[in-house]
This record gives C-alpha cells, sequence and structure tokens, in this order.
C-alpha cells in the first residue's frame, strides 16, 4: 500500500512537471504552484517559505496570500505542512525548539519575523483557534475577557462585559450561556467549547483568524454550526483554515490551497479547484484516490 | 481473508482461548491475594509501630505531683512587707518546701536520711513555688497547698515499672522511700495529673521536668526557614528549567545534577552546611537559620523534580491557547500554566517537608544536638529539633526517658500529620478541574 501511494505521487509529479510549462505561475513561490496565490485585498502575505525541523524540511518555498473577507481553506494530505504553514502567520512554531522559518511573511506590509515585530503584538492582530477546543479551566466569562484584559483594551468592567458579550454573540454562543458565565468553561459541549474558542480569539478584535482543524474533534451538528459561523465572521475578518474535510473547505472557503508533502500544489477559486483541478495531485486528492 | 478461512480460524481460535482462560483467571487470583497479603502486612506493622509507640509513650502525658502545704510566711518571705516582686523572688523557696516536707516527717532527723527525704520531690519543686508566688503576691502570709512534681524516679515508681519484689540493693528506690511514697499516698498527698510540663518546658536532665517545647519550637523554626527557602527557589528552578531554558548540553547537565542531589546521603549536606554556613560565614552554631538552609539544600531536588513533573502534566493545549491570545511567555506561566501545576507542587514540597521534619543526621554535623534547655524564640537561637530531641532522650540512662522518649514520637508524628492535613487542604483549594 505504501510503495503504491510513493509511486502514485512520484508519477504526479512527473505530470505537474509538464502542466507547468502550460500554465504560467505569477508572481514569486514555490516553481510547482499552479493557480494564483494572489488575493483580492492582502492582509497577510508569505513570500517563499521554508520551514525546517531540525534537518528536515517542512515547507518547501511556499507562497500564499490571505486576503480580507475571505476564507482560505488549506488541503491535503495528513503530514503535507498545511498546520505548519498555518502556524507560521502567527509565529506559534516559535515555540519548537528545533523548528526554523526562512522567507518573508507579512502582516500589512509589516515582516512579522522583522526585528520590530513584536510576537505579542502580533497575537494579538492574529488569532488562533485550535484542533481540540483548549479554554482556560476557568469561568466562561474569564476566558473571553483574558485576552482584552491582558492587553488592556478596555478602561472599565463595563467595557469589558460588553466586549465579552459581543464576542459570545459573534460566536454564536451567548444565548447558550448567557445565565451562568461564571461557569467554568470546560464544562461546556465540545461544540460550544470550540465556539467559545473562537470567541475568545475574536475578543481582542484580530485582523487575521487561524483556524487549524476546527471541527475534526466535532459531531456534523456542531461542525455545521461552526462552519455557518466561519462564514459570518468573513466579514469582519480575513480567515485561513486547515482541514481534512473536502465538504468542509468547499462550503466554507473562497479560496483552496492544495498542499502535498511541503509544497503549495495548487491554488485557486475554491470551486475551481473542487471541479476543475489543475493538477493531477490535486485531483487524485479531492477525488479520494488517495490522503 | 476469505470467510472460510475466517470460520476455520475462529473456532481454532475459541479453542485456544478457552483452554487459556483458567490460567489467566488464576494467575489474577493469586496476584490479587498477594496484593492483599501485602497491603495486610504492611498494615499490621504500622499497627504494631503505633502500639508500641502508645503503649510506650502515653504515661508520659501525666506524672505524678504531692501536695506540700506551705505556709508562706511574711518575716521570712517579705519582711518589709513591700510587696516588691524582685524581694519575694529572692527569698530562699527551697529551705521553705524543704521544711514543709520535714514536718510532714518528723521522725526524719539525721541529715543524710533528710538528703533522701528531699529526693522525693523533683529539682524545680522550689522554683515552681516560687513563680507561683511570684504570680500570686497575694498568697504571702497565708497556707497554701502546693502540687509540685515528684522525682522521676519516685513518678516511676507510682507508674508500676519499678518492681517492689526486687532486692532493694538493685532498685533505684529505696525500701525508705517506697515507705515514705506508700505513707504520702495513704495521706492523699500524692496525685497523677497530666503533665503540662512536657509541653512547656524545654529539655532538662530531670526527666520530670524534661519537655519537648524547645524541640517543637526549633522543628517549627527550622521547617519555617527550609519552606521559605525552598518552595519559591525550587519552584523558580523548575518554571525556567521547564518552561523557559534552551534544551542544551548546560541544561543538561544541570538536570542530571539536581536528580543525582536527590540520592546523595543527608549527612553530606549536614557536613556541607557546617563547612559554608557556619566556617565561611560564620552563621551561629545549633542555630534553627543554619538546620533550615542545609534542610533547604536537601529537600530542593525533592521539590524541583516534583514541580518539573506537575509542570509537564499541565496539557501543552493550554500554554497555546494562552500563547495566541498574545499573553506573554511569562504571562503564559503565570496565569495558566503555574495555578494548574500548584497543586502538584504542593504534594512533592509536602513530602520535601516531611522529609526535613525527620531529618536527623545533617543537623548533628551543624551542631543542633547540644543540649539546650531554652526555648527558641528566633532563628538564630540555638536550638534542637524534635527528632534530635527524641534521639538524645533514647541515649539517656533514666528509665523515665523512655516514655518521654517514645511520647515525643507521638508529638513528632502529630505535627507530621497536622503539617500534612494543612498541605493537604491547600492543595484542594488550589486544585482546578479541567
Amino acid at each position: 500500500m505504501k510503495t503504491d501511494k510513493l509511486q502514485q505521487a512520484g508519477n504526479s509529479s512527473v505530470e505537474t512537471e509538464s502542466k507547468k510549462t502550460k500554465t504560467t505561475v505569477p508572481g514569486p513561490g514555490s516553481k510547482r504552484t499552479v493557480g494564483n496565490i494572489k488575493a483580492a485585498d492582502p492582509v497577510m502575505s508569505a513570500t517563499d517559505v521554508n520551514v525546517y525541523y531540525g534537518d528536515k524540511q517542512a515547507i518547501r518555498n511556499i507562497s500564499l496570500e490571505i486576503g480580507k473577507n475571505e476564507v482560505v481553506a488549506m488541503i491535503g494530505p495528513s503530514g503535507c505542512g498545511k498546520s505548519t504553514f498555518l502556524r507560521c502567520f502567527n509565529r506559534m512554531n516559535d515555540t519548537i525548539e528545533i523548528c526554523r522559518v526562512e522567507g518573508d511573511i507579512r502582516l500589512d506590509n509589516e515582516d512579522i519575523y522583522g526585528k520590530d515585530m513584536d510576537v505579542v503584538l502580533l497575537r494579538a492582530r492574529v488569532g488562533m483557534v485550535f484542533q481540540k477546543p483548549n479554554p482556560f479551566p476557568k469561568s466562561i466569562y474569564e476566558n473571553v475577557a483574558y485576552g482584552p484584559r491582558i492587553h488592556g483594551l478596555t478602561a472599565n468592567r463595563t467595557e469589558l462585559d460588553e466586549v465579552v458579550q459581543t464576542s459570545l454573540e459573534k460566536a454564536g454562543l451567548w444565548e447558550e450561556v448567557k445565565d451562568r458565565l461564571d461557569q467554568p468553561g470546560t464544562g461546556l459541549s465540545g461544540g460550544q467549547q470550540q465556539r467559545l474558542c473562537i470567541a475568545r480569539a475574536i475578543a481582542v478584535s484580530p485582523d487575521v483568524i487561524l483556524m487549524d482543524e476546527p471541527c475534526s474533534a466535532l459531531d456534523p451538528i456542531a461542525t455545521a454550526r461552526i462552519e455557518d459561523l466561519i462564514d459570518e465572521l468573513r466579514k469582519n475578518y480575513a480567515i485561513a483554515i486547515v482541514t481534512h474535510s473536502m465538504q468542509q473547505a468547499a462550503r466554507v472557503s473562497q479560496r483552496t490551497a492544495y498542499f502535498h508533502m511541503g509544497e503549495l500544489i495548487e491554488v485557486g477559486a475554491t470551486e475551481q479547484v473542487f471541479t476543475n483541478p489543475r493538477t493531477k495531485l490535486t485531483e487524485d486528492y479531492i477525488t479520494g484516490r488517495f490522503g | 481473508m476469505t470467510d472460510q478461512n475466517t470460520s476455520v480460524g475462529s473456532t481454532l481460535t475459541v479453542q485456544r482461548v478457552r483452554s487459556g482462560l483458567a490460567r489467566r483467571y488464576r494467575l489474577e487470583r493469586w496476584f490479587r491475594r498477594f496484593g492483599m497479603m501485602a497491603v495486610a502486612l504492611g498494615l499490621s506493622f504500622v499497627l504494631v509501630l503505633f502500639a508500641s509507640i502508645g503503649s510506650n509513650g502515653i504515661s508520659a502525658f501525666h506524672q505524678g505531683y504531692v501536695r506540700l502545704d506551705i505556709t508562706l510566711d511574711e518575716k521570712t518571705l517579705d519582711p518589709a512587707g513591700s510587696r516588691d516582686p524582685e524581694v519575694i523572688g529572692k527569698a530562699s523557696y527551697r529551705t521553705l518546701v524543704r521544711d514543709t516536707l520535714f514536718d510532714q516527717f518528723p521522725e526524719v532527723t539525721s541529715r543524710s536520711d533528710k538528703r533522701e527525704l528531699t529526693g522525693l520531690l523533683s529539682n524545680g519543686a522550689d522554683f515552681m513555688v516560687r513563680d507561683q508566688v511570684m504570680e500570686n503576691p497575694g498568697l504571702v502570709g497565708t497556707t497554701h497547698s502546693f502540687w509540685v512534681p515528684v522525682d522521676d524516679e519516685i513518678d516511676m515508681l507510682m507508674k508500676g515499672y519499678i518492681d517492689r519484689n526486687v532486692p532493694e540493693a538493685d532498685r533505684r528506690v529505696s525500701d525508705r522511700m517506697i515507705g515514705w511514697v506508700d505513707q504520702l499516698e495513704k495521706g492523699g498527698y500524692l496525685e497523677s495529673r497530666f503533665n503540662t510540663l512536657f509541653f512547656t518546658n524545654g529539655d532538662s536532665r530531670d526527666a520530670e521536668l524534661a519537655g519537648v517545647r524547645g524541640a517543637l519550637a526549633g522543628s517549627m523554626l527550622t521547617l519555617v526557614v527550609t519552606l521559605l527557602l525552598s518552595f519559591p527557589i525550587g519552584v523558580a528552578t523548575a518554571v525556567y528549567l521547564e518552561e523557559m531554558a534552551p534544551k542544551n548540553r548546560i541544561t543538561d547537565f544541570i538536570e542530571v545534577n539536581i536528580n543525582n542531589l536527590a540520592a546523595v546521603p543527608s549527612i553530606v549536606f549536614g557536613l556541607l552546611g557546617l563547612a559554608v554556613f557556619i566556617n565561611f560565614f560564620g552563621m551561629p552554631r545549633s542555630a534553627p537559620l543554619v538546620g533550615g538552609l542545609v534542610l533547604t539544600l536537601m529537600t530542593l531536588p525533592t521539590i524541583i523534580i516534583a514541580s518539573r513533573a506537575a509542570l509537564k502534566a499541565v496539557p501543552p493545549s493550554i500554554r497555546q491557547a494562552a500563547l495566541a491570545v498574545g499573553a506573554s511567555p511569562l504571562q503564559t506561566i503565570t496565569h495558566h500554566v503555574l495555578p494548574l501545576a500548584l497543586p502538584g507542587m504542593l504534594t512533592g514540597t509536602i513530602i520535601g517537608m516531611a522529609q526535613a521534619l525527620g531529618e536527623t543526621a545533617p543537623l548533628l554535623m551543624i551542631g543542633m544536638i547540644a543540649f539546650i534547655v531554652d526555648v527558641p524564640q528566633t532563628v538564630t537561637d540555638p536550638s534542637t529539633v524534635l527528632p534530635v530531641q527524641i534521639f538524645l532522650w533514647a541515649d539517656a540512662p533514666e528509665r523515665a526517658f523512655v516514655e518521654k522518649t517514645s511520647a515525643a514520637i507521638m508529638v513528632l508524628l502529630g505535627f507530621l500529620a497536622l503539617m500534612n492535613i494543612v498541605a493537604v487542604l491547600l492543595r484542594k483549594r488550589f486544585e482546578t478541574r479541567w
């Protein structure tokens, strides 16, 4: 089975090479990337990003933009580097000691790996939602209020209450928890916890929200709610989402990026990627031939 | 993989599993029995230990007292009638106490007999009478009944530890003394009372006056120093090594050393304390301060190792969550990681402190084995600690110190239990569930 897969991957990469000559790749980036990496109104842009774990290279020359009011979905088989790439945008990779990031990533034209960029400030502007819901073992209120409080975003308790309420409202959780804000956030159901984490992320009013497989631990009903929420959040934020579910990518995103073995293979409008993939690798993956 | 294969395989599987089932269950039963036996054995040892300590030590909590009806003559105590405490305090209570006793036994006349008769009383009797009079000067000029402790040998006789059938030459109490004791007892002058002196006095050469207060205070002061130093240093070290330090050769080296330190014999720490704190820094000998420093060195590895384990047990998702909303590394630690790790850290601290409380060897090296009568007030006063006190009393030749030793062990165990209860309650308070 394994050898099959490898062979297939090898074969298809040859094909991609040949296809590449047909499609022109605009701008910088991996020579292999097919499609337009540009966003209409870019908030963050990554150029020629390489990531290494020790000696192992996890990301090869990837360039991609995340635009305002759009959802970029990152899909690909396990271990293809999509989560690693996502975590470059808020420098969460800094916490992994052996991880090294090269290349240029900009937030509003500011180099986030530059000397002038403070990582605390960056993370206040680029929020993140994780695969497993990870609320703090504190009250629902404290969970949402934590970000604004440490950043000193509110002047007094009334303002803070307001921020907590609007964040929970935006996350679609307010109606369910408004009477028990003082109860532990860990006592909520999985789906509610994940929405609480989203509320926590938007409470600091970031520009970008990164989501790393936010629904993989949730049942279909909770997943549907989160997907509706993502669609709603798109109006105010730039969103990048990593997902294993192609249906989800098709449902929530405007653009889709397909990753394979540390490389960005194809980017394009979601509809185009799913209905008319331009590379064999993408086609194989979305039709379920591997991955 | 075909259906045929599966059915053949499954009958075979059923057969083989069934044939081995009896053996598996038998093993499990054996293991269960073995476990229960181990628990029963452990419990019985603990029970035997407690029973032996209890039966030996319980009699130390009461003490024989003799009633002396002393006439506090104003002419001898306070000739000027000023009721000045200084004047009252200077009078010879020794004579007063003795004369009262001699009056009770008029037949005793010779010097040597009188000396033997005074041997009934504790050496501290006159001081106790004096203290009571000083406290209440109104007693001067009246006749008042004082209860003073009897000598430790007499106390042993009253408690039945001295066999009257043994030939006189082989026992510490002469026939004549036994006669006096019986006479006093008949007259209602002897009484067994709760031994408050055991809890209010420091050490003494006279068993009936010896108490654990000094050692208890010494232990508390030493442990306070130990806790104040080892908990913050231990937690800070663990947090730095676990959360902040880069993983390189230096930190690896430090880690190996900390783990090794946990296994160093405690007397070595005592030698270190002697060389560094006393000889080099010139700190006072026998002081709880130095004892606390030495015990800090000894408990640090325990606390560091337990704290690191507690930090490791905090799920990384909590750290990521905090970092992702923009908390600085220190905020992540103080707001989220530490509160979750605190119960585990407290557990390590309890173990370390319990170890420190029971430690004797390193404290011998820094002079805490000295005979100290005064109750220490500050961390630089000379003092001893409970386990050392137990060691000293166990070594004492007098019969009365046997029960004192056991009683001191009971106090030590009680102190330990109290400390653990406080720690468990604290841990309960800090425990957050997630």
